[in-house]
């Protein structure tokens, strides 16, 4: 029996590293196969072979340009089927090689002068989306300051928009802010002048609704949303932000929901642990900014609400490299000029660049188009505190992601956010916890608490310190209540061992919390104690199940690196604590049976 | 709803560039640029506010609450 659990714990180690294996990446793409025949083939042979290939398979075998014929290097048209054949045939002791003229693409670099200095669009992988799209039929409207028309917007597209501010039918900027936006939304690209933009063949409604100063009311606001959404928007930027919840702003979100509108705002730069309004409403998609080096910006928002992240600059010092570069107006004079700007306003855009990218490929369900931008995300490790939400931004990943089209699996997490968003008071981040190795631990503590079966009677001390030990609760991890401090379900949601990080919500373990010390004293000070002894054995148990998982998972351990000596380390404290366990039990068991 | 602030009054560089009140303990208001009297706006400015936080005002800086100062004093450090 005993024998048939350990072949049972190793098959699961399996399942895990094959379920945990990502596969090879998507090789590529051709059209024709590669004949590269043995230099030391007279020219007879050679001639000899073609006409057999020729014959049996119908096909005429070219050489690939003029220079080809001394390299004997030819080229037939085909596709699998046909290489698999070629490379069964005795054609094979002829070759040196028979290959797939795999078709590489150039990049799509636009002749922008400045297009250099935007490492931002670098960072999201831009030009692999170009390949596919520009954002042609896609409406973004840019509800902002307005937007003037700067010389590097004369080519793009624009519709008809209104400013709330003034009433009136031209939203022209006073403010340089929205005329910057959009333009890292559509700036106009390959016109040998200025900078590029995202979705450059997009076309941008300048709604405006802020006035000169950075300012306005949520009623202009949740006015121009519907007037977006009754126009034929397929994508709202919001760059701003305020602390206040209100049922007209948020019923407008839900109105232009409602009629296909994907809505992305900023999750706003005060530092805090919750993304502000209207970032923070279901149907929004709030966006955390990022530095040139991929870390969140010290500015931004994170934690409770926060969706992904994208570029949003960091001018240190008023050095501009760091910013994002736009071509907007001086609001002093009104002249057009480029210039570096930071903040969660520069991120959102971004994202709803790329949401105008993926709409224009044909996803349209704005559920969907979140779902796309998510899932194609660059997942960042170790991110407890949901600073970068699913990731950052990858245009190129969303477009072909966006191709492929399967996207119904909607799963638990998506679920329980999509539950948790309708109170507006707590939130769910379910990509804090990686499920797969807390249940290994959950059931490897339980596991190593059967083998001693005969000692420990199962009682609800012991599998309170079974949990402890091995997870805690560890789905309270990624729970927030909007505007409260998140760390006091970070302890609860992290066992023993995590416990010496989880208030600076590091995946790193802390070797005096990572050991044997807590199970020994908890064990020392509570053996004499009948209800409480059985809670100290379990603790042992569980932190030796989770010591054991971390040890192959993630043996990141401070100080001692995520090498050899950290596995050691962690896999020789769980055999001391299984050890410890199991001689406290043994003693606590022959004391009673006396 | 009115309070009074206790704070340093400071630019930020968010959005097109802001004024920010800054209290000991760290919190930030927005200074409402609109409105705000003429004198606060100084960088380093100790000042004691008094004025009331704008729940229906969103800005491009986001920087924290909104805060509408209807009069102040200056305090010595």
């Amino acid at each position: 029996m005993k024998r048939l659990l350990l072949i049972g714990l190793f098959l699961t180690g399996l399942l895990w590293a094959l379920l945990s294996f990502s596969g090879l990446a998507n090789p590529g793409e051709y059209q024709s196969i590669v004949l590269d025949f043995r230099e030391d083939l007279a020219v007879g042979q050679l001639e000899k072979e073609l006409g057999a290939i020729a014959q049996t398979y119908g096909i005429q075998p070219v050489p690939n340009s003029v220079f080809s014929q001394s390299d004997h290097l030819y080229i037939v048209d085909g596709d699998a089927k046909l290489l698999k054949a070629l490379r069964r045939s005795p054609l094979r002791q002829a070759t040196e090689s028979i290959a797939p003229n795999y078709i590489y693409h150039a990049l799509e670099v636009p002749n922008d002068p400045d297009y250099p200095k935007q490492w931002n669009l670098r960072s999201i992988n831009i030009e692999g989306a170009w390949d596919n799209t520009k954002g042609n039929g896609a409406t973004v409207a840019v509800i902002d300051t307005g937007i003037t028309q700067v010389i590097d917007l004369k080519n793009t597209k624009f519709v008809k928009g209104y400013d709330f501010v003034n009433d009136r039918v031209d939203a022209a900027d006073d403010s340089g802010h929205g005329t910057h936006v959009a333009g890292t939304i559509a700036q106009s690209t390959n016109n040998q002048y200025g900078v590029a933009g995202i979705a450059y063949e997009a076309s941008l409604m300048p709604l405006k609704v802020l006035s000169a100063e950075g300012g306005g009311t949520i009623t202009d606001i949740a006015e121009a949303i519907r007037y977006a959404a009754d126009h034929g928007a397929d994508v709202i930027n919001m760059s701003l932000g305020g602390s206040g919840d209100t049922s007209v702003l948020r019923e407008a979100i839900d109105y232009a929901y409602k009629k296909g509108v994907v809505v992305v705002a900023a999750a706003g730069n005060s530092n805090g642990s919750s993304a502000a309004y209207p970032s923070r409403y279901p149907h929004v998609i709030a966006v955390a900014a990022l530095d040139a080096t991929g870390v969140r910006a010290p500015y931004s928002n994170f934690g409770a609400g926060v969706d992904i992240s994208a570029p949003g600059g960091l001018t240190v010092n008023g050095n501009p490299a760091g910013g994002i570069l736009q071509n907007t107006i001086d609001p002093e004079t009104g002249a057009s000029i480029f210039t570096s700007l930071q903040g969660t306003s520069m991120a959102a855009p971004h994202v709803a660049g790329v949401a105008a990218l993926v709409k224009s490929v044909g996803i349209e369900d704005p559920n969907q188009i979140a779902e796309v931008l998510k899932k194609s995300a660059r997942r960042m490790p170790g991110d407890e505190l949901n600073q970068y939400g699913a990731g950052q931004l990858d245009a190129a990943a969303a477009v072909k992601l966006a191709q492929q089209g399967n996207l119904n699996a909607r799963h638990f997490f998506g679920w329980l956010r999509e539950n948790g968003y309708l109170s507006l008071k707590f939130w769910f981040d379910g990509g804090a916890v990686a499920l797969v190795p807390k249940i290994i631990m959950v059931l490897g503590s339980y596991l190593l608490a059967w083998f001693l079966r005969v000692y420990v009677p199962v009682s609800l001390p012991l599998l309170g310190g079974l949990v402890a030990g091995s997870t805690g609760l560890f789905f309270l991890k990624g729970f927030y209540i909007f505007d409260l401090p998140q760390y006091p379900f970070r302890l609860l949601g992290s066992s023993i061992p995590e416990l010496g990080s989880a208030i600076q919500g590091s995946s790193v373990l802390n070797p005096i919390f990572a050991s044997v010390l807590i199970p020994f004293a908890l064990i020392a000070l509570l053996l004499s104690h009948a209800w409480w002894k059985w809670f100290a054995v379990g603790s042992a148990l569980g932190v030796a199940a989770c010591l054991a998982v971390s040890a192959i998972a993630t043996p990141e351990v401070l100080w001692l690196g995520s090498g050899a000596i950290a596995r050691t380390f962690l896999a020789f404290n769980a055999l001391l604590c299984f050890g410890l366990a199991a001689l406290s039990a043994k003693a606590v068991h022959e004391r009673t049976a006396t | 709803m009115s309070l009074t602030v206790e704070g340093t009054v400071q630019r930020s560089p968010m959005g097109t560039g802001t004024w920010a009140l800054v209290t000991p303990d760290g919190s930030t208001y927005e200074i409402l640029k609109g409105g705000a009297p003429k004198d606060l706006l100084q960088e380093g400015l100790q000042v004691k506010a008094k004025g009331k936080v704008r729940e229906d005002v969103m800005t491009i800086a986001m920087i924290g609450p909104v805060l509408e100062v209807k009069s102040f004093e200056v305090i010595e450090p």
